[in-house]
């Protein structure tokens, strides 16, 4: 026992060295579970502000004013766009089943301007934070958009902070469609060129030509259907597979991305509730 | 004593704060990243508690990585690099110092400190990229990442090197 003991505490480093490094190891694989946490949240916080410090000297003072004001131009227009597609929906059916009187004032989305405060674009695993949290309805879930196309998805929030896990992050899967002929498929990035991405497990019957415009399918309670995507970069027809790859051309250029709008759907959870519910 | 541990907690602040807010943010050609904050693993003084050094690097891994919010992997690979320090120090630093030292051009010699550091950021490329390259295998970028990221975190350090002196010199 004597000899055990010593033994321990002539090696106390090696002891040292296995205890950190197995807990980082734990940490890693952990990982993507670990970001919903609430101590992460925390540190989020202390994070973001001094992102906040850094990107205010990385930001130019009268560009930032302009682009703001333009976001929040775009937010209200946006938001317009979907009130009157919303309201033509209801009009449409309100002539089918007469006699129900429906809030024609409400849109599904709604948009919360945003910006971008620390973003990363040459690792596996890119993460995006924005300078908007909780305190301004922005919650897990919510799409992210910029001006010229999707940008990523929320995956957790603080107060005053929230985190994005982008297009260009090999974890990211959304539902994308090709404007063209509607087939649609997951949308899926190899880690590699931040300026392409990929649309898989597409039908192998079908055509596709170069230069087609890819949206947002709206299968998922996160984006509407029809924002803009990317473009068809290459095509080639698989043989011996049987789905199709494309890949595509990002609208979105994530070295320079600075301003951003958050997508909130209203009924996002009564949807997935809904959903839930059937499954079961 | 307390001097330089005030030293060193300065180093600590400045490297973590230099390394998110700029340093993260160079990819040359897509692939080279500089780990600055090496550095401060690197200049920690030759007769610091085997322990305390492994512990510090796990610190400094960890501060990366709440910002980098990839948990766990600067974390491991400052763990296995401050670890091997121990043992690049028995090769690298001259027999003849008894009393404490800090790693440096003028108490390695250039040529001595420069492989020293050179180890260590090597050492922290590797085990880092092919850490993060787990899920996701392509040799060639993985070998690019490793190469063109020590190139810079090496030239970084001679740079920081050569102020230090700067700064001692005028002193």
């Amino acid at each position: 026992m004597k000899n055990l003991f010593s033994f321990i505490f002539r090696n106390v480093h090696w002891v040292l060295f296995t205890l950190l490094l197995s807990s980082s190891i734990v940490l890693i694989v952990n990982n993507s579970r670990l970001q919903r946490s609430k101590f992460l949240a925390a540190a989020q916080e202390v994070t973001g502000a001094i992102y906040s410090v850094t990107s205010a000297f990385y930001a130019y003072t009268n560009l930032k004013t302009t682009n703001e004001q333009m976001m929040h131009r775009i937010a209200e227009l946006e938001n317009q766009i979907h009130d009157f597609q919303y309201a033509e929906e209801q009009a449409d059916n309100m002539v089918r089943t007469s006699g129900i009187d429906i809030d024609l004032s409400d849109g599904i989305y709604q948009w919360i301007p945003a910006k971008v405060i620390n973003n990363n674009i040459a690792k596996i695993e890119n993460y995006l934070t924005l300078n908007k949290g909780t305190l301004d309805g922005v919650a897990e879930d919510m799409g992210v958009v910029s001006a010229s196309g999707i940008v990523g998805v929320v995956m957790s929030t603080s107060a005053h902070f929230s985190r994005v896990i982008p297009v260009l992050n090999e974890k990211f899967r959304l539902s994308c469609m090709v404007k063209n002929n509607n087939s649609f498929g997951p949308l899926v990035w190899d880690g590699g060129d931040p300026r392409y991405t990929y649309l898989t497990e597409l039908p192998r019957h079908v055509d596709f030509e170069v230069g087609d415009t890819i949206l947002t399918s709206g299968y998922s309670t996160i984006f509407p259907a029809g924002l803009l995507v990317g473009t068809i970069a290459t095509f080639e027809k698989q043989k011996d597979d049987n789905y199709n790859t494309l890949k595509v051309n990002l609208f979105t250029d994530f070295s320079t991305l600075s301003n951003v709008l958050v997508v909130k759907n209203k009924y996002q959870q009564e949807q997935k509730q809904l959903e839930n519910t059937v499954e079961r | 004593m307390s001097n330089s541990v005030l030293k060193q907690i300065g180093l600590f602040l400045l490297l973590v704060f230099l390394q998110v807010g700029l340093f993260n943010k160079i990819h040359l050609f897509g692939y080279a990243t500089p780990l600055a904050y090496i550095y401060f693993i690197i200049k920690l003084p030759g007769d610091t508690n085997r322990n305390v050094v492994t512990a510090l690097s796990a610190a400094i891994g960890l501060t990366i990585d709440l910002f980098e919010y990839t948990l766990g992997l600067n974390m491991l690979a400052c763990i296995i690099v401050g670890f091997s320090r121990f043992y690049l120090l028995k090769l690298f630093a001259p027999r003849d110092i008894f009393e404490s030292y800090v790693p440096s051009f003028s108490t390695f010699g250039q040529a001595m400190f420069l492989r020293y550091a050179g180890m260590m950021a090597f050492l922290l490329g590797v085990v880092l990229f092919i850490t993060e390259a787990f899920s996701l295998f392509d040799p060639w970028t993985l070998f690019c990442r490793i190469v063109g990221s020590f190139l810079l975190t090496f030239l970084l350090i001679y740079a920081f090197e050569n102020l230090n002196n700067v700064g001692k010199a005028r002193r």
